[in-house]
């Protein structure tokens, strides 16, 4: 759990990123996806309700020539004066009626060949004769046709021609069919003389329109009655649909283009076209979700926007990986930086902003560190001519204390101490004077104690006793001057004011490639808060044993310096831990300019 | 500028992935179209239009189920006037595209489509012996010597007659055997008076009886050429009219205007006598109240020199038309209608279908007794007036003429003297037909 918060904490920013990418990435693809199908759709429903209106025309034009040739017919036929003769003639022989029969066929050839379409034409008489011009396709009866309802129909309305359903099975051989019935009547008494039947079947009908339909467009022919009488789906033929009528009588009584409705169940889109002489409608229904499944491959759309998507997030996460990623090293880096190391540069990869970001924290870095080695040279200079100026003053005191023991020495007739002292006094005044930063050897800082020693035993006598232990392998060693003689003088000055004998042991040996020299009294001992000096006027320069530490970690480093313990009533320890120079290494002191050095091989601009 | 390059080859792919993706989306649409196209050499199946399932398209499929070929049979019902146009429309434009390798033809209309389009048709002497058949279906299939096509069922006639009212007006089966149509005329007042029957009944605008006098007497509308109107002069055809009009003047004569008032005729019982192709037998049977009332005598002949008490009426043929697959469909029609007497006997008992395949005709399925008709041997009758049937040339005009004649029966059932009907028939014939 914490280490997923962590890898959450750690990868923020990657998160943050990804994710608003993510969103916005899917919800434009989603919304251009939607309003590409819509778009598409809505077109394709403009001109698909263009076309299919002017279909719808053409279909109606196919009706009204049908209806108008049926018009034309019927009058004819009612016209026919032959025909109504052999209609109405009693037949006495066979002669007359093979005659008459022969005759009225031969009328109806004649109209009968005008006829455009697939109608038949049967004109029934009064004793069932019955003439039917093509019983092919209806073989009807006159028995049956005289008793039938459209008959009955006709009779009623003599004056207008029907146009009536007859469903498949009732007598018409299985195949439903549309007949207009006129009655034939006679002029002047309106007396019915017989029938004129203009059947065409549902099949025939079809042909009208069918060219135009295809798989959910479909047209249909709704009577007023609402039965559907004709349609290229032969499941509907013959059902009552009220509903369907409505709608189309809706469309067509508020001009309506097309109307969109819920029809068998389907969402469709639903035109319509009146044939008011005939009494039907044509209704044009097309299937909203399968014509638009069918032109418009919604399935590819969203396939294809899917896998722009899956594209472009990989692209995103590839990408804002890698710029995340090469920020969150750099942060990480520079944080790290402020616990560990400040000279170390960061590492400059990744994207080009991380790594601009890097570059230029590294010049600030690199600027900072040449500020900050500037401040230091300075300062060092500063506490150099510090000590050198500390060095360079030599206690008056020291001089004026020492040349009075001279004085006493020549006074007792001490000649041969007098002249000790002072050779002692003079080596000692050499060294003291020279630069600050010069070494000398180990065997001459042996000698300047034992100076040192000998003035200081010559004045307060002997009673505290100096033993130098030397390794010899350290003599040639350099170390810088007056290191060990404040530790000396703070020994002579403080460690014995109690005790009043006492040993001052000096130690110099080589250690872990560093040379040690060890400073041990076996005086009072002291707490090591209180180690500054308070008679100065004892003391032989202006260098102190605390500046002593300062001095060798400013000419040396961390790693060298100066310990001091101490034991009340045992004595103290100083120990003091120099580098092994050699002569030729004179002048080397720490510097601190590595860091730059490194710095400047970096970026060149 | 390293990296630069990397994001631009990052993007380049990305744009090439894109578009393979996008192109295998879109490629499913195509293919699955282009399996149509490549008529093989030789189909494996073989189509045939015929045009009545209970008839020609039964028989055909009998044939299928005995014949051992590996050649699958599509047969597909057309209206024959739907056959006659397409084949007309076809065949004309000279392309054979969409025919069927078999196509049923009406005798009376073959010879206007094998002396029309002679290259489309696939003669098939090497696999039948025409001597097997019929002599008088071998006329109209054959041309120039040549035998293009499989004489199927015979139109042969009969007199099929109401044994009752018959026997009401005191006539026997001997009566009406082998008699003239002047005979029949007599018996037919005779019935008439005795029992209010009508004795035929006739649709005027067909004139199929008279083409059932005038073959008995091996007579046509042309000559024998099959080329020039023979109506002047041709004695069969005006024994025929005269026959015609002394019925109608007997005023026995129902007169119907379709086929459905035809049948209506005896069915109702109407009617005392049909003379008719035999195919005429189903109908009959069909009203089952009349069981053991009917009987079938020999068609009555015109009283002449030639005449005989047997004639034809309809029947058809099976072509093989010049497509591949020819010589498979020839192979299926030489082996089941072309040789198989057993398969004639299925024929005979499953489709009531008498072939002119004159050895079959020994097979005791032709021997059956019908019940309807009182126990005759109706089959076997019928075979055996099949072999007297005069052999006529249709030629190419039949219903052509036959309108312009039925027109002049008219005028001739209304007092026009036959001599000058014959002239005005004559000469608007040839004028028409020239």
């Amino acid at each position: 759990m914490k280490k997923l918060i962590s890898v959450i904490h750690h990868n923020n920013l990657f998160i943050k990123m990804f994710l608003v990418m993510v969103i916005s990435i899917i919800s434009v693809s989603l919304l251009i996806t939607f309003s590409t199908i819509r778009m598409s759709n809505n077109l394709f429903m403009e001109t698909f309700s263009i076309t299919n209106t002017k279909v719808l025309n053409q279909i109606k034009q196919q009706f009204e020539s049908f209806s108008y040739s049926v018009v034309v017919t019927s009058m004819e036929v009612e016209n026919n004066a032959t025909i109504k003769r052999m209609l109405t003639e009693e037949y006495v022989s066979s002669v007359d009626a093979s005659t008459s029969f022969y005759s009225i066929k031969e009328q109806m050839e004649k109209l009968y060949a005008d006829r455009p379409n697939e109608a038949n034409m049967i004109i029934l008489g009064e004793n069932e004769r019955l003439f039917n011009m093509k019983y092919m396709n209806w073989s009807v009866t006159g028995d049956d046709l005289i008793n039938h309802r459209i008959t009955k129909n006709a009779e009623e309305h003599p004056n207008q021609i029907l146009y009536q359903f007859v469903s498949g099975g009732e007598i018409t051989n299985g195949s439903p069919m549309v007949v207009a019935t006129k009655a034939l009547t006679e002029r002047s008494s309106n007396n019915i003389y017989g029938y004129l039947y203009i059947p065409i079947r549902e099949l025939d009908l079809r042909g009208f329109y069918d060219d135009y339909t295809s798989q959910g467009n479909s047209v249909m022919l709704v009577n007023g009655s609402g039965k559907i009488i004709s349609s290229d789906d032969e499941s509907y033929i013959g059902q009552d649909s009220p509903e369907l009528l409505a709608l189309a009588k809706e469309t067509e009584e508020q001009r309506l283009e097309y109307q969109e409705a819920n029809v068998f169940g389907k969402d469709q889109l639903l035109l319509t076209s009146a044939l008011p002489a005939l009494d039907l409608y044509i209704v044009n229904l097309v299937d909203q979700e399968l014509v638009i499944n069918n032109l418009v491959n919604t399935k590819e759309i969203a396939l294809i926007s899917t896998v722009i998507v899956l594209l472009a997030l990989v692209v995103v996460f590839i990408i804002s990986r890698r710029v995340t990623n090469s920020i969150s090293r750099l942060v990480k880096q520079i944080s790290n930086m402020a616990k560990y190391d400040f000279s170390k540069p960061v590492e400059e990869s990744g994207g080009y902003e991380a790594r601009k970001i890097a570059h230029a924290f590294n010049y600030m870095l690199n600027e900072l560190q040449e500020h900050v080695d500037v401040l230091m040279k300075a300062q060092r200079k500063q506490r150099k001519s510090e000590l050198e100026a500390l060095q360079h003053q030599i206690n008056p005191h020291f001089l004026y204390n020492t040349l009075t023991s001279v004085k006493l020495l020549v006074k007792d007739g001490k000649k041969e101490a007098a002249f000790e002292t002072i050779d002692a006094l003079i080596p000692l005044l050499q060294n003291a004077l020279g630069n600050v930063d010069e070494t000398i050897t180990v065997e001459q800082e042996a000698a300047n104690i034992q100076n040192y020693v000998l003035i200081n035993q010559t004045r307060y006598g002997d009673r505290i006793k100096v033993n130098s232990l030397i390794s010899p392998d350290c003599l040639h060693y350099h170390l810088p001057k007056l290191v060990i003689q404040p530790f000396i003088e703070n020994a002579f000055f403080h460690a014995f004011t109690e005790k009043k004998k006492g040993f001052i042991q000096i130690l110099i040996a080589q250690r872990n490639d560093k040379l040690v020299c060890e400073v041990i009294d076996t005086g009072d001992g002291m707490r090591l808060d209180k180690i500054e000096s308070k008679g100065k006027r004892q003391l032989f320069s202006g260098i102190g044993v605390r500046n002593v530490h300062e001095r060798i970690q400013l000419l040396f480093g961390e790693d060298y310096g100066v310990e001091i313990s101490s034991e009340l009533k045992k004595g103290t320890k100083v120990k003091i831990i120099l580098p092994l120079l050699d002569e030729n290494a004179k002048y080397i002191t720490k510097s601190k300019n590595s860091t730059k050095e490194r710095l400047s091989e970096g970026g060149n601009f | 500028m390293e990296d630069f390059r990397f994001k631009k080859s990052w993007l380049s792919a990305l744009v090439l992935l894109t578009f393979l993706v996008l192109a295998a989306c879109s490629s499913d649409e195509e293919g699955g179209a282009s399996e149509e196209g490549e008529a093989a050499e030789d189909p494996d199946t073989i189509t045939a239009w015929a045009w009545d399932p209970n008839f020609n398209i039964a028989a055909l499929e009998t044939a299928k189920e005995s014949y051992d070929g590996d050649v699958e049979l599509d047969v597909i019902e057309n209206a024959q006037d739907d056959i006659v146009s397409k084949l007309n429309t076809g065949l004309s434009s000279g392309t054979m595209k969409g025919m069927p390798n078999i196509v049923l033809i009406e005798d009376q209309r073959a010879q206007s489509f094998l002396q029309s389009y002679p290259e489309a048709f696939f003669p098939i002497d090497d696999y039948i012996n025409p001597e097997d058949f019929a002599s008088y279906k071998l006329a109209p299939t054959s041309l120039d010597d040549k035998q293009y096509g499989l004489p199927f069922d015979t139109g042969v006639t009969g007199l099929f007659f109401r044994t009752d009212y018959l026997e009401e007006a005191g006539y026997t089966m001997e009566d009406l055997t082998d008699i003239t149509w002047e005979e029949y005329i007599e018996i037919g007042q005779d019935v008439k008076e005795t029992t209010g029957k009508d004795m035929i009944s006739l649709d005027p605008n067909d004139l199929g009886l008279i083409r059932v006098m005038i073959q008995s007497a091996g007579a046509w509308y042309v000559d024998e050429e099959g080329t020039n109107v023979n109506i002047e002069g041709n004695e069969p055809l005006r024994k025929a009219f005269e026959n015609y009009k002394a019925m109608m003047e007997a005023d026995f004569v129902k007169a119907n205007s379709d086929w459905s008032q035809f049948i209506a005729s005896f069915n109702s019982g109407d009617v005392a006598t049909v003379p008719s192709g035999n195919w005429i037998g189903a109908s009959i049977e069909a009203e089952e109240s009349q069981a053991g009332d009917w009987a079938v005598a020999p068609i009555p002949r015109l009283d002449m020199e030639g005449a005989v008490n047997a004639s034809n009426q309809g029947g058809s043929s099976f072509y093989v038309l010049n497509v591949p697959g020819k010589e498979k469909a020839a192979e299926f029609l030489g082996q089941t209608f072309g040789e198989n007497e057993e398969f004639y006997q299925d024929l005979v008992n499953d489709v009531g279908a008498i072939g002119t395949y004159t050895p079959a005709s020994d097979g005791e399925a032709y021997q059956t007794e019908n019940e309807f008709f009182g126990g005759q041997s109706l089959i076997s009758d019928f075979s055996t007036w099949v072999e007297d049937i005069p052999s006529v040339n249709y030629g190419m005009h039949t219903y052509s003429i036959e309108d312009i004649l039925a027109a002049e029966m008219q005028n001739y059932l209304k007092g026009k003297s036959l001599d000058d009907a014959f002239a005005d028939a004559q000469a608007q014939a040839e004028a028409q037909l020239k």
